[in-house]
């Protein structure tokens, strides 16, 4: 079934956040700061006030003056008052009749700054694993540490303790659409117009962040162009609120690429040490160290660090573990959520450890795996008991496939094979209006589809399946915050597994409802000649004919529908310091890759790729094997070619499209994609989420083949052709 | 300085824009001036592809040329390319194939695809036609429903 | 002072994607433009072939002038052929060369090194003479056009001028152009068998961190090695042409000229690669492009792929 929003976005009939516009608007630009750490002396806003064309122009003075309740200790303030703490942060804004005005003023703006001593890398602040008195230090803003089992018994008895360290890069969402908004005052309410996957949570950070109340705020998210987890939380919405109060105008905000890589909330550098003790050819206990780096982190960053943590011990029984993990503050941009936010990192570090182990044992590295594998009903690390679970069975389809390609492999070719677990169907929950119309079924949502496809087809496919009406007579009408249900948001791979049941719920209601009023056990519901018929056994009634004056009049029978999830524990007692999290559903991943590499230049070429994913249920096959070959392939660019590269000034050295290398046509390998069913998930009809779990693996999987192909493991990605060839020691 | 007017011959229409500042790019002045935001707005390095426009029947990155260095060359936009039955058939077949996600950049995709199907009167294999898409970024797709699109439209248009 | 305090610096530089405001001149025939050229001061004016250099740099702030002279209607879109060698006229869009069948045939080489800048839409714009004046470093076409022994057909307010490319270029957005001259065109003076190879982390639209041309002319000395991703320009690696002796040199041969070019080339590190591997990879991939410029001379059997 095509989606009802392919054909006009092809057409380019759709707007986008970039094509936001409104009547006597102004467009603004942003003054960012020419150093990484600095204090600022003086800033002279007066010269590029009298500018041409500028209307308004706000710094940090200016912002108590607008707005006197605004938050000024948060992660993203508007403005630094005094200390800026990454390169390019914005320092003030300017709104003007064009944008060549705007960027013209901005550009006058002289800001005099005391230059601070610059931390710009994790490996400067900590050079070694720091002791004890670590979490003192003025870096540290998050601190993590779980321990069970007899750690140190255990790696005092073990046969072979296998140590390593992998080093991770910085890498950005890149979604094609840079962030943009639109915002104006109407009627003393703030309107913000954006580009967003979570309009609801949007609404509070923003109010947060301005001081204002979140009723005096209205968030209408535009269509998106790619979110990735970089269109969440307040990021641009404030300054073109500030400028709108400013100027008493709309006003425009989008970002250049420069300034997406810049200013961008992406996954940032990380150092991870993993120690592993084996006893009789399994794995007995685990150490895990980790420094990550969350930029211009406040305290109290400890989420980063307490969600990944779990995932370096992977879906592995582990009887003994000892985990701790740093969030490290530099001068860079605070760390943000990106496709599975650090998971590609964590799994590349331990799955390329679960492999070299495995090939030190002489075992087979799948075998190896399956060993320790969680099956449904084992324990996590924070004894949480696993739910239905893919694993075991995508081990077997993968081994299968591996021995298919393992014949008559060429020389100079590797297979890889590697896991990723993720919980999906995470987030605050969230509540569904549907309305029955005589004509079809409106879903009401506040969040626009984001490109996934688990809006405009997930929810559809939802009430489909419940009620039984063709796919063409389900329409999603978005709404803003003050008219659409609330709904945390498209993220955390839940929109679908979590949103999705409170589609169902209200879709059920709906079924409910009508069999009451045909005095039938059940119906459903079908089409003819563009009517809604309620069915029930052999009779089919009209729904025109089923609804009172009033339904007809409200625009159709309303249902709704909420789901806030289950709460899930975890054993506190195994945590030492910080945060943990509990997983919600347990959803699988296991990659299989063929790699050619180049032994006189370290270049690799992906041959083949084979994803088996484990999905509970796929409600629509057609829009998850396209979550899986997107999630493949943006996986490949963490693997091989992404890399922010930073000086020790803190300066971005590539901030753009040209030296931040994003897959292309061509480097797309063939992909098979094996949808692994019947480990039911608790979203609709036993869905998993699948946005994020297909990206997961993917690093680790080409490092494994590369290990596999040259017998040289790479510690650091991405796997450029440089230091592939510093591996296999051409240099 | 004083920007004077221009003139451009637009999705087969001529169009006349008062004083566009000689520094204009053609996909600000088609996205701002002519109102044809179908083309979007991307890195504005050449890098992405998805500003691309039929300039004199070239895909042609609108971010890289000065609106006044379009002369009298015919620019066709994404709105121009939809409204031909070769425009059509690879937006169908993109709508098909699913190789339409967040969708920013499938307007530049469609552009270069439908260029090089007009070209000829039999299409290129499917091989050169993806080629002819290596400067179009997708970060949804993976590119493998593009590649099927490619086959599918091609395949309509034979 | 605390010593932490290292200086105070001010906001001076432009930030990246400022639209700044230039006059766009636009001369119809070559005199004009020459003469226009001529009467402008020293900095102000620039020279707009495709844009797809003048116009980034212009958005990045690394030039700024207050005309642009644009080339848009200059005669100079043309491919003809003079017997054996080809003539290319400076605004010739690269697409045009690379979809034409005996430029591929002819001059492989150049072929290769046209299809591996940028993308198809970029090329539509992009031009031979926009290569040659902005003599990028990183430039793929540059070391081609060395090792082709092309020649640049310079107008300026005293005339023509024909000079190698080898002594038109100078390094990164410097030529020994005089301040009103033009190119005109490009002599390519006779087909070769040749080849073009790069490497880089992205094969599409990236730079090369190396880019070898090597080439067999007609002419003595016959074989041509050029590397590209060198500061401050490309340039010819003539001691380790030195050491090929024949048409068809042995492999110990084309490894001795592979290691002296490895050995003569002077590389730097940047963002890209360091100076070590791009040692590493001229060594590899001179042999390789050897190999393959040799299987490409005409003989009874049948030739082999390039091996990239």
């Amino acid at each position: 079934m095509m989606r009802s929003d392919a054909e006009p976005k092809a057409r380019g009939a759709l707007e986008y956040g970039t094509d936001l516009e409104a009547p006597g608007m102004l467009w603004a630009a942003l003054v960012r700061s020419p150093v990484a750490h600095g204090r600022i002396v003086h800033m002279d806003l007066a010269g590029a006030r009298k500018m041409p064309g500028v209307v308004a122009v706000v710094g940090p003075d200016d912002l108590r003056t607008l707005l006197p309740k605004a938050a000024l200790e948060v992660e993203r303030p508007v403005f630094p008052l005094q200390e800026i703490r990454y390169r390019g942060e914005p320092v003030a804004a300017v709104a003007a009749e064009t944008l060549a005005q705007a960027r013209r003023a901005a550009a006058a703006v002289a800001v005099e700054v005391e230059s601070l001593r610059v931390d710009a890398r994790i490996e400067d602040i900590f050079p070694e694993w720091p002791s004890a008195a670590a979490a003192d230090d003025p870096h540290v803003v998050g601190h993590v540490h779980a321990r069970h089992g007899d750690v140190d018994g255990k790696f005092r008895t073990a046969e072979l303790v296998h140590s390593e360290t992998y080093r991770t890069s910085g890498v950005h969402q890149v979604a094609l659409e840079p962030h943009a908004c639109l915002g104006e005052i109407r009627d003393g309410t703030f309107c913000i117009r954006t580009s967003t996957q979570t309009p609801f949570g949007l609404r509070e950070d923003v109010a947060s962040v301005l001081g204002i109340p979140e009723a005096k705020l209205l968030v209408e998210g535009s269509w998106v162009g790619g979110g990735f987890g970089g269109k969440g939380s307040a990021f641009i919405e404030p300054y073109a609120l500030l400028l709108a109060v400013a100027s008493g105008r709309p006003v425009k905000l989008a970002l250049t690429y420069a300034e997406e890589f810049e200013l961008g909330r992406t996954t940032l550098p990380a150092v991870i040490r993993l120690d592993t003790a084996v006893a009789r050819g399994r794995i007995v206990a685990r150490r895990v160290r980790l420094l990550l780096d969350t930029g211009a982190s406040l305290p109290g960053r400890d989420f980063a660090v307490g969600y990944s943590i779990g995932f370096l011990l992977g879906p592995y029984r582990t009887e003994a573990y000892d985990i701790e993990g740093y969030a490290l503050r530099t001068n860079k941009p605070p760390f943000g959520p990106h496709r599975a936010p650090f998971a590609p990192q964590s799994v590349f570090a331990l799955e390329s450890h679960i492999d070299g182990l495995a090939r030190r044992l002489g075992a087979d590295p799948i075998e190896f795996r399956k060993i320790h594998a969680w099956r449904e009903n084992d324990r996590t690390a924070y004894d949480q008991p696993v739910g239905p679970f893919g694993l075991e069975a995508g081990l077997e389809a993968a081994a299968r496939t591996a021995a298919v390609w393992r014949t008559g492999i060429p020389a100079g070719h590797g297979i890889g094979v590697a896991c990723g677990f993720w919980s999906t169907g995470v987030g605050a929950g969230g509540e569904a209006r549907l309305f029955l119309q005589p004509d079809g079924l409106v879903i009401l949502e506040g969040e626009r589809e984001i490109g996934n496809g688990s809006v405009v087809r997930g929810l559809s496919v939802v009430a489909q399946r419940v009620l039984g009406l063709p796919a063409n007579a389900i329409r999603i009408q978005y709404g803003d915050t003050a008219t659409a249900p609330f709904d945390s948001g498209v993220y955390g791979s839940r929109t679908l597994a979590a949103l999705g049941q409170a589609v169902e719920k209200a879709a059920r209601a709906l079924e409910k409802t009508l069999a009451t009023r045909v005095g039938a056990p059940q119906v459903r519901l079908e089409t003819k000649n563009g009517q809604v018929l309620v069915v029930s056994g052999r009779r089919r009634q009209k729904l025109v004919d089923l609804l009172t004056p009033a339904e007809r009049a409200a625009g159709g029978l309303e249902a709704h529908g909420k789901h806030y999830g289950a709460e899930k524990k975890v054993d506190a007692s195994r945590v030492l310091e910080g945060t943990v999290y509990p997983y919600n559903d347990f959803a699988a991943s296991v990659h299989l890759v063929e790699v050619a590499v180049d032994r006189e230049t370290g270049h690799i070429g992906i041959v083949r790729y084979a994803a088996f994913q484990d999905v509970g249920t796929a409600v629509d096959r057609p829009a998850v094997e396209a979550q899986v070959e997107g999630g493949v392939v943006m996986g490949l660019g963490t693997a091989l070619s992404e890399e922010m590269m930073w000086t020790p000034d803190g300066r971005l050295l590539n901030p753009g499209l040209l030296d931040y290398r994003l897959p292309r046509i061509r480097d797309a390998p063939p992909i098979h994609v094996d949808l692994i069913e019947g480990f039911a998930g608790a979203g609709p009809f036993g869905a998993k989420g699948i946005g994020e779990p297909p990206i997961i693996p993917v690093p680790a999987a080409v490092a494994n083949a590369v290990a596999d192909a040259t017998g040289t493991r790479v510690f650091e990605l991405p796997l450029t052709p440089e230091r592939v060839a510093r591996a296999l020691k051409l240099l | 300085m004083t920007d004077a007017a221009l003139a451009l011959h637009i999705n087969g229409q001529s169009r006349r824009f008062a004083s566009v500042p000689d520094a204009e790019r053609l996909l600000d002045t088609l996205r701002w001036r002519a109102g044809l935001k179908g083309t979007k707005e991307g890195c504005r390095t050449g890098d992405c592809g998805a500003c691309t426009v039929l300039v004199g029947g070239e895909p042609t990155l609108s971010c890289l040329l000065l609106s006044r260095e379009v002369g009298d060359e015919p620019v066709t936009t994404i709105e121009g390319v939809a409204a031909v039955p070769i425009g059509q058939a690879v937006i169908k077949a993109f709508a098909e194939a699913g190789a339409v996600q967040c969708g920013y950049c499938t307007p530049g995709f469609v552009v270069a695809l439908a260029a090089q199907l007009g070209r000829s009167k039999s299409p290129p294999d499917v091989e050169s036609l993806v080629d002819g898409l290596e400067g179009n970024l997708c970060r949804c797709t993976g590119y493998r429903a593009i590649e099927r699109a490619v086959a599918l439209a091609r395949k309509a248009v034979q | 002072m605390s010593s932490l305090v290292a200086h105070r610096k001010a906001i001076n530089r432009r930030p990246v994607g400022v639209r700044v405001s230039f006059q766009l001149v636009q001369p119809a025939t070559p005199e004009e433009a020459v003469r226009l050229l001529a009467g402008a001061s020293a900095g102000q004016m620039s020279v707009l072939g495709g844009g797809t250099d003048l116009l980034i740099d212009i958005d990045q702030a690394r030039a700024s002038p207050r005309q642009v002279l644009s080339l848009r209607k200059m005669p100079w879109r043309y491919l003809r052929w003079e017997g054996s060698s080809l003539v290319v006229g400076s605004t010739l869009p690269l697409r045009t060369l690379e979809l034409d069948r005996r430029v591929q045939q002819q001059l492989p080489g150049l072929w290769e090194a046209i299809r591996d800048v940028g993308s198809p839409a970029l090329r539509a714009r992009a031009t031979l003479g926009g290569n040659v004046g902005r003599c990028s470093p990183a430039s793929d076409l540059l070391p081609m056009l060395i090792a082709l022994d092309a020649r640049v057909r310079i107008l300026g307010p005293s005339g023509v001028r024909e000079h190698p490319v080898d002594l038109v270029l100078q390094e990164s957005r410097k030529t020994n152009l005089g301040p009103a001259e033009l190119i005109e065109s490009l002599i390519f003076p006779s087909a070769a068998p040749s080849t073009y190879m790069w490497q880089r982390v992205q094969p599409v639209n990236d730079i090369s961190q190396v880019g070898v041309a090597t080439a067999y002319l007609p002419d003595a000395p016959h074989w041509r090695i050029a590397l590209g991703g060198l500061q401050p320009r490309a340039r010819r690696l003539s001691e380790a042409e030195a050491v090929l002796r024949s048409a068809r040199p042995t492999h110990l041969e084309q490894e001795l000229a592979a290691q002296e070019a490895a050995r003569r080339a002077e590389f730097v590190s940047d963002k890209r690669a360091t100076e070590s591997y791009r040692r590493r990879l001229v060594a590899v991939m001179v042999r390789r492009a050897l190999q393959t410029t040799i299987d490409r001379m005409p003989r009874p059997a049948a030739a082999r792929k390039p091996s990239r």
